[in-house]
């Protein structure tokens, strides 16, 4: 199998010849073409390379074009700072939304004349033009509520949504409305599918009920576009205690990458259980422990995540968020080659008869 | 705020609700700092916070401030973007209990490392103890740089520092 026959099964719930894997590479694949952060992520022929080299010394599944949050937000003029060796971020000392009147400012604009939205949109197309067939590509975008929290930092947008919920309310319709051009283009790139962040539908920031109320039709409306264009959503959220359940109800994600069980699971073996049958599994590796810890603490890792969600089929061996972007990839390749072996399911499938006599 | 750390790790309040609680407590205390530097209250103990250097992130190291803060301990918080020799320096002038690093990000986690290395070979070597925590810390990670205390919400932090402060 390639890795589209392979992720495909996957999405289909199927068992594949092994289990699909992506260590999520991203930021670190500057190192590979020898680029700065800074100019891996304003420069699109220099990330396209990065990600297309990746596959060439990886034999990862799929691409994921997760280039940091700070993409969107450019669109209505956020300051952003660049680093040598991290990811941009806002310069929140000078935020867009500095009070409640300004979330006035916050209105549909035009993603076109964003630099950074523009870039990403090469990227993909360049990603499109190369590994079209080989590898699926997977567009990343960060949810409205995630590009409001860059305009206005993360505790002022908090205390906001109690002191003036509708004019929070205004702005994530108006970024959406921008996001709703964005992802149609990101689809009529060719991509395969688009990965909406949704980082506050998570228990470790705010209640399901609050983000129901905040973002999930703003979501839901994105993916209907997504399917309209004929591509499929998948959902990353790397928060603890994240609503599976809410999310599955607005997004009907084909996948949700993830790092810790949901709100209303104990552990990742009920997570398979309750949710193994309607979206597809992506994780859970912890992304930090390639930076620290033995060999074989991580291989362990890896292999009860196989163990924990694989059966079946519907399961992408992944760490739970972005592979560490300064780290080696010594780690990420032990992973790759624990779903090439361990990971066959022919193996599984007589470790599951022996569970199971 | 104690009421709602207990909430906050059971997940019945989030993150804003905390925001909202604290921005409450502070406006009281503010008038009630007066009545309290007279009658001679003392705080539990002392906590120097800071987010590692390179870090900018700050929601959750505020957040385990306000969580410190109503549990009655004394919070001298650097900010973000805190060089190692800062905490130390701090530390030692203001006799702190509770040396506490937050990070964000996997690429700024490990200047905790450098923390507790330096902390090690400086005149608070045993005297104080270095809490950690953060998104992408683990205890493993605590235990794998040696640092004391991994603490995975606020609210914890708060009731372990509480707990090394009262001996």
């Amino acid at each position: 199998m390639n890795s589209y026959e392979r992720i495909k099964a996957a999405l289909s719930h199927k068992e594949a010849d092994r289990v699909p894997v992506y260590p999520i590479l991203c930021g670190i694949t500057r190192k590979l073409v020898g680029a700065t952060y800074k100019e891996w992520s304003t420069n699109a022929e220099i990330c396209a390379n990065a990600f297309i080299k990746s596959t060439e010394l990886f034999d990862i599944d799929c691409v994921v074009t997760l280039i940091d949050l700070s993409v969107e937000c450019d669109a209505w003029g956020q300051k952003l700072m660049y680093f040598e060796n991290e990811a941009v971020r806002p310069d929140y000392s000078d935020c867009v939304v500095k009070s409640l009147e300004d979330y006035k400012k916050i209105i549909k604009t035009d993603y076109r004349k964003s630099k950074r939205m523009m870039m990403h949109m090469e990227v993909c197309q360049r990603l499109v033009k190369e590994l079209k067939g080989k590898k699926p590509i997977i567009a990343f975008v960060f949810g409205p509520l995630g590009v409001l929290s860059m305009l206005r930092g993360q505790q002022d947008l908090f205390l906001d949504i109690y002191d003036d919920p509708d004019s929070v309310k205004a702005a994530v319709k108006e970024i959406n409305e921008t996001l709703k051009e964005y992802v149609a283009a990101l689809c009529d790139t060719g991509v395969d599918a688009v990965m909406l962040d949704t980082l506050f539908a998570s228990g470790s920031i705010m209640s399901k009920k609050m983000w129901i109320d905040l973002e999930s039709e703003a979501v839901k409306e994105l993916s209907e576009i997504i399917s309209k264009k004929g591509c499929l959503t998948m959902v990353h959220n790397c928060g603890r205690n994240i609503y599976f359940d809410a999310q599955i109800e607005a997004m009907k994600p084909a996948a949700i990458s993830f790092l810790y069980p949901p709100d209303d699971c104990e552990d990742f073996y009920e997570c398979k259980r309750k949710y193994g049958d309607k979206t597809t599994l992506i994780g859970c590796v912890t992304p930090a422990d390639a930076t620290f810890g033995t060999d074989e603490e991580w291989d362990r890792q890896c292999i009860e995540q196989i163990d924990a969600m694989a059966e079946g089929g519907g399961f992408i061996l992944a760490t739970g968020c972005e592979y560490p972007a300064n780290a080696s990839f010594e780690r990420a390749e032990r992973m790759i080659e624990i779903a090439k072996t361990y990971g066959r399911y022919t193996n599984l499938k007589n470790k599951y008869a022996v569970l199971q006599a | 705020m104690g009421v709602i750390g207990e909430k906050f790790k059971k997940n019945e309040v989030y993150v804003p609700d905390v925001l909202i609680a604290a921005r409450a407590m502070n406006s009281g205390t503010e008038l009630l700092k007066p009545l309290l530097v007279t009658s001679g209250a003392k705080a539990k103990g002392k906590v120097v916070l800071g987010t590692v250097k390179g870090d900018l992130h700050d929601i959750g190291k505020n957040l385990v401030r306000m969580m410190m803060e109503g549990k009655g301990l004394e919070v001298i918080d650097l900010g973000v973007d805190v060089p190692t020799e800062k905490f130390i320096e701090t530390a030692i002038a203001d006799n702190a209990d509770i040396i506490a690093c937050s990070a964000l990000l996997t690429t700024t986690m490990m200047e905790m490392k450098n923390v507790v290395d330096k902390v090690n070979q400086s005149p608070l070597a045993g005297k104080v103890k270095i809490m950690i925590g953060g998104a992408p810390v683990t205890d493993n990670f605590r235990a794998s740089i040696g640092a004391d205390v991994y603490a995975p919400d606020a609210a914890s932090a708060a009731e372990v520092a509480l707990e090394i402060c009262r001996g």
